[in-house]
């Protein structure tokens, strides 16, 4: 048996899987100061009856340090930068930031020495200030960390007791302000997540559930939970990606399906191409940071069943019916202060919650503005919203066919897909999923247990893994920057390196690949590997080639575990 | 979704096939459809009245009326800096031609590193291929457009078409195509690769934006190390395009032209501009050439647009030449010029000069402080002009400045010398390809427009000699040139001495390729 559990900002989701298919769930809310009675009490809401010896797999899933980083609620990073030349440093918006001398350039050769005397002095700046925290990024310091290391050692000898992150083990990715932005989210929730997994591991224990313990990652593959002390920003934002991986779950293999969330202010908006969840082509924007963090592609927009609705007059004289950006608190029938879409679908009998006389209450009056009737009115507003929606999925997946393209074969690949299917999840989908399906030609599915889709997401979530290996055969070294280490290549058993062809760079990856999944304990995902991107470039010094570059970047992607027995659950 | 290994090879080998044709067929039916929305969305200005006088020329050439250009939207209060990075990974010209895969390679990870592309002052296109109608607009390609515009050619085309397009619709402010391959060696007929050109990607972009747009004054600013011979030739005789080059004086470097003296056609001497640089020239005595000369006379001719064509190999390490200019220099350059489009040329100091060069003409572009790039090796003031260079450009900037504002008295002098015709031979050497071409170039000297251009051109290589012949109507020609234009098409058609003759009617937008082998026409 399963457990997926997702806790939310204010609700905690848990749902227990026998046998392939839901056999309980359970929504209780989310105490933030008691998190691990709210996860006891979920626990407990779908397990009681279960010996905890039958449980194979608990996976969490989790928004709340996320939340931490949007309320300014983590722990201060002194930020060390050795930026070199290119950009005026000045320009960035990182907060805490101290620069330093130094520069590495795109092969990682040393461009700029750095400056001892300036380093100490900078430390003993950063102790004095105050923080408990530094992150040291170096540009282009995935291409030779020398820089980020010594100034490590440094803080080491005259400030001990500070906590270390260092840029490339963070990322290994081109993208110097989105590795200095993640390193300092890892440095600054580290004990945050800490705490967070210490709770879980309390209430596992409180309950003798001794089954192994998983994380999801924002990319949607699991992660046991003592490996991923070490990358906690992979999983800081885990909530988004359980909600996908649900809506895999309950929709039919292999079909383009766009996600469709609605909650009460915001609606966000997800893709499943031909079976696959879109991943956002650069990584995710966490607490108004650009980041590396393998996320899928996720577009928020502000309409929600409590957006306010709005009649507006154009220059021409007609009314026009608006709805959103903004939310006023719960809906009219629900007690509230303005007309909403909730009220609206209400009075069409689409959906029932709250007061109906409450509803009709709030159509009419928006009604009388418009000068119709309260059904057409209710009518226009829902259209109106559905309208909205249907707008945004198409402008994602105009998006999507319009991402940059570096190769020829990119250029010529007709990107073009359209939705089949518009799978509702969240609160607010009931009523409106239909009208947005008919818009855009789609079949509307509201998926059974679509209200737990996340914690379903959770409990069948497979591993996911990548792996980008850089061969630089005229510095004779690789690296694979996941790990973060320069590796001399006489290490790799290639023979004669200057003879490396492509392929041998590809045996090569799936060796490491190998390596690494053993390493997570995922061993058994390692066949499924995919090789996402290979090519070679020559070094040419004068007219002649001295050497060649290799970029091979495997992953295993995002799936669902066997033991899961899809099928139509709409 | 990425593509495995194997459905990129896929891909690569279907790009010749039925496949790809099919794909093309229906992105270009999708584009049509695209453009009618455009029309729907920006068309609905005003009727101009030089349009009406057009129909009415259509009218008297018996010819059926095209659909009236869109207006260019206004672009006060645009923000962005549109940019296309097309390194073209999977192209090269040879393995260790300097035209090769990794040109742009340390550039993407410079700006790839820098960030650059989640600025929100920079606005990331797709490219996508130009149509073979683009090319024709501009070429006579032989034996076809498909021999000389291969995939990667349309696509750094193309990619110059999207950001022209996201310019005319007001999306962006100021656009780069940093794309390969380069094109402003190439000239109106295509026999092959000449400098390591073969189509000319800013003419195809200016013939495009004036038919699509009905803009007509463009001044083009070459940049490049080497003398933009291929753009000077296109556009020779068009008053309305104003070409300035500055490059490394041509009795020192390839391609051996582009002296003060060559001016221009004799309807449009003094719309091209040559200044010859002696080599080593720093920062200083191009920044003195823009301050002095190309500014002022591109604030005096009032340019609808002005491209700069963009090349590299002015700086101080490139392998190709022998100038001195530097990352800020070249930042500082198109922050003066402030270009509508720049578009990327040669440039082959791959590591050394290219990764900072493109971030520091981004950032320029862009209005973002540009102070901290710089080469590894670069200090402040390591390069001097010498005297003596500084007297020669002086004298340079002197004479062409005399030049300009002669031009009225000198096309006035010039056309009295000619009768109904001009007509001049040449000589071209494509050294790419090794083909030596001989022209006869005729032009109409008409009183009503700039006068249609005929073209004779036998082509010599080491197996095989061809002779085309081409005619070519200017966009704004008169009803008179277009009509004998079209006669002198026909006539041509049955005689057995041209493998192909073509037929560029800009005004009319319609392209025809006679084969007089296979006696088939293929109109574009
Ligand atoms: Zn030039
Ligand atoms: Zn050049
Ligand atoms: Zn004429």
């Amino acid at each position: 048996m399963l457990i997926g559990i997702d806790v939310g900002g204010t609700t905690t989701d848990a749902v227990l899987i026998r046998n392939g298919e839901v056999c309980s769930a359970a929504k209780v809310s989310t105490e933030p100061g008691k998190l691990l009675d709210s996860l006891l009490e979920a626990l407990d809401a779908i397990s009681k009856d279960v010996p905890p010896e039958q449980l194979e797999r608990v996976v969490f899933s989790t928004t709340v340090i996320t939340n931490l980083i949007a309320e300014g609620k983590t722990d201060r990073v002194a930020l060390v930068l050795i930026p070199g030349p290119g950009i005026n440093p000045e320009s960035y918006s990182f907060p805490d930031s101290f620069y330093l001398k130094g520069a590495m350039d795109y092969r990682g050769r040393e461009i700029q020495p750095l400056d001892e005397t300036e380093i100490r002095k900078t430390v003993d700046l950063i102790r004095e200030s105050g923080f408990a925290r530094a992150a040291i990024i170096s540009k282009f310091g995935q291409r030779n960390p020398s820089h980020e290391l010594e100034i490590g050692e440094i803080f080491r000898e005259i400030y001990p007791g500070c906590k270390l992150e260092l840029g490339h083990t963070v990322s290994g990715k081109l993208n110097f302000p989105r590795r200095i932005a993640t390193a300092m989210l890892a440095s600054a929730t580290r004990e945050r997540y800490q705490e967070f997994v210490e709770k879980i591991r309390k209430a596992l224990e409180e309950r003798k559930i001794r089954a192994p313990v998983f994380i999801l990652k924002a990319d949607g593959g699991t992660l046991p939970v003592e490996k991923s002390i070490e990358f906690p920003v992979e999983t800081i934002f885990s909530g988004p990606a359980a909600s996908m991986i649900g809506a895999l779950a309950l929709t039919p293999q292999g079909q383009t399906s766009v996600v469709v969330d609605i909650g009460g202010t915001t609606t966000d908006l997800a893709l499943i191409l031909s079976g696959k969840p879109l991943l956002a082509s650069k990584g995710a924007k966490l607490g108004g940071f650009l980041t590396h963090v393998r996320a899928f592609a996720v577009r928020s927009i502000a309409v929600g069943g409590d957006s306010v609705v709005r009649v507006r007059k154009t220059d021409t004289g007609k009314k026009l019916i608006t709805v959103g950006p903004d939310r006023a608190g719960p809906a009219y029938s629900m007690g509230g202060e303005e007309t909403t879409p909730t009220d609206a679908l209400n009075v069409l009998g689409l959906i029932k919650v709250g007061d109906p006389e409450r509803a009709s209450e709030a159509i009419k009056a928006t009604a009388s503005c418009l000068g119709k009737s309260e059904t057409e009115t209710a009518s226009l507003i829902v259209e109106k919203a559905a309208q909205t929606i249907a707008d945004a999925v198409n402008e994602m997946f105009l998006e999507w066919e319009q991402e940059p393209a570096y190769r020829i074969w990119e250029v010529l690949q007709e990107k073009k897909a359209r939705p089949q299917n518009v799978v509702g999840i969240g609160g607010g989908a009931k009523g409106l999923i239909d009208g947005i399906a008919k818009k855009l030609d789609a079949r509307p599915v509201i998926p059974e247990y679509a209200e737990v889709g996340n914690a379903i997401g959770a409990a069948v979530a497979r591993p996911t893994l990548t792996l980008n290996l850089h061969i630089d055969t005229e510095q004779k070294i690789y690296s694979v920057a996941e790990e973060g280490e320069i590796v001399s290549l006489s290490a790799a058993n290639l023979g004669n390196f200057n003879k490396i062809r492509l392929e041998e760079a590809e045996t090569l990856a799936s060796k490491l690949l190998r390596e690494r999944a053993e390493n997570f304990g995922i061993s058994e995902y390692a066949g499924e590997a995919e090789i996402v991107n290979s090519e070679v470039f020559n070094v040419v010094n004068g007219w002649y080639t001295s050497g060649r570059l290799f970029d091979v970047d495997m992953q295993i992607p995002a799936g669902l575990i066997p033991a899961w027995k899809r099928r139509e659950k709409a | 979704m990425k593509l495995g290994l194997g459905k990129i090879r896929d891909v690569l080998k279907t790009g010749s096939g039925t496949g790809a044709q099919e794909r093309k067929k229906e992105q270009v039916e999708g584009r049509n459809k695209a453009e009618k929305e455009e029309i729907l969305k920006v068309g609905n200005e005003e009727d101009k009245p030089e349009n009406e006088g057009n129909e009415m020329e259509l009218k008297k050439t018996g010819l059926e009326a095209k659909e009236r250009p869109l207006s260019p939207a206004d672009r006060t209060g645009t923000e962005k800096t549109g940019l296309i990075f097309f390194p073209a990974f999977d192209w090269a010209i040879s393995p260790t031609h300097p035209e090769r895969e990794e040109r742009l390679l340390y550039t993407r990870d410079q700006i790839f590193e820098e960030g650059l592309m989640d600025l929100p002052e920079i606005a990331e296109y797709k490219p996508r291929l130009a149509e073979y109608r683009d090319v024709a607009r501009v070429h006579f390609c032989v034996p076809d457009i498909k021999a000389q515009a291969t995939t990667p050619h349309l696509i750094a085309a193309g990619s110059c078409l999207v950001l022209g397009d996201a310019l005319m619709k007001a999306e962006v402010k100021n656009a780069f195509a940093l794309v390969r391959p380069p094109g402003h060696h190439a000239m109106t007929v295509a026999h092959g690769n000449r400098g390591f050109c073969n189509i000319n990607n800013e003419a195809i972009l200016v013939e495009y934006l004036r038919k699509k747009y009905g803009i007509r004054r463009i001044a083009i600013v070459d940049t490049d190390v080497h003398h933009g011979d291929g753009t000077q030739e296109i556009f020779y005789n068009d008053p309305d395009v104003l070409f300035i080059s500055f490059h490394q004086d041509g009795r020192t470097l390839y391609p051996g032209s582009g002296f003060i003296s060559e001016l221009g056609g004799p309807k449009a001497l003094g719309t091209t501009i040559n200044i010859p640089l002696p080599p080593g020239t720093p920062d200083e005595g191009i920044l003195y050439v823009l301050d002095s000369l190309v500014l002022p006379i591109l604030e005096d001719f009032k340019p609808e647009l002005v491209l700069n064509s963009a090349g590299q190999d002015n700086h101080y390490t490139d392998p190709l030449a022998n100038m001195r200019f530097s990352a800020q220099g070249y930042a500082k350059l198109n922050e003066k010029l402030a270009p509508d489009m720049a578009v990327l040329e040669g440039g082959y100091a791959i590591q050394s000069a290219l990764p900072y060069v493109n971030t520091g003409i981004i950032l320029a572009m862009a209005g973002l402080d540009y102070s901290c790039v710089r080469e590894p090796d670069f200090k402040p003031g390591m390069f001097v002009q010498a005297a003596r260079d500084r007297k020669v450009l002086e004298e340079t900037v002197a004479a062409q400045l005399e030049n300009w504002e002669n031009r009225d008295r000198l096309v006035e002098a010039e056309v009295t010398k000619h009768g109904d015709f001009y007509s001049r031979r040449k000589q071209i050497f494509y050294d790419t390809d090794m083909i030596q071409e001989l022209q006869e170039e005729r032009i109409r000297m008409c009183p009503d427009c700039q006068g249609y251009k005929t073209i004779d051109s036998s082509a010599h290589r080491s197996t095989n000699d061809s002779r085309i012949f081409g005619i070519s109507v200017p966009i704004y020609a008169c009803g008179n040139c277009q009509a004998e234009a079209r006669e002198e098409y026909r006539k041509r058609l049955n005689l057995p001495q041209y493998e192909h003759v073509y037929l560029q009617d800009k005004k009319q937008d319609e392209y025809r390729a006679y084969n007089s082998r296979t006696k088939q026409e293929t109109i574009y």
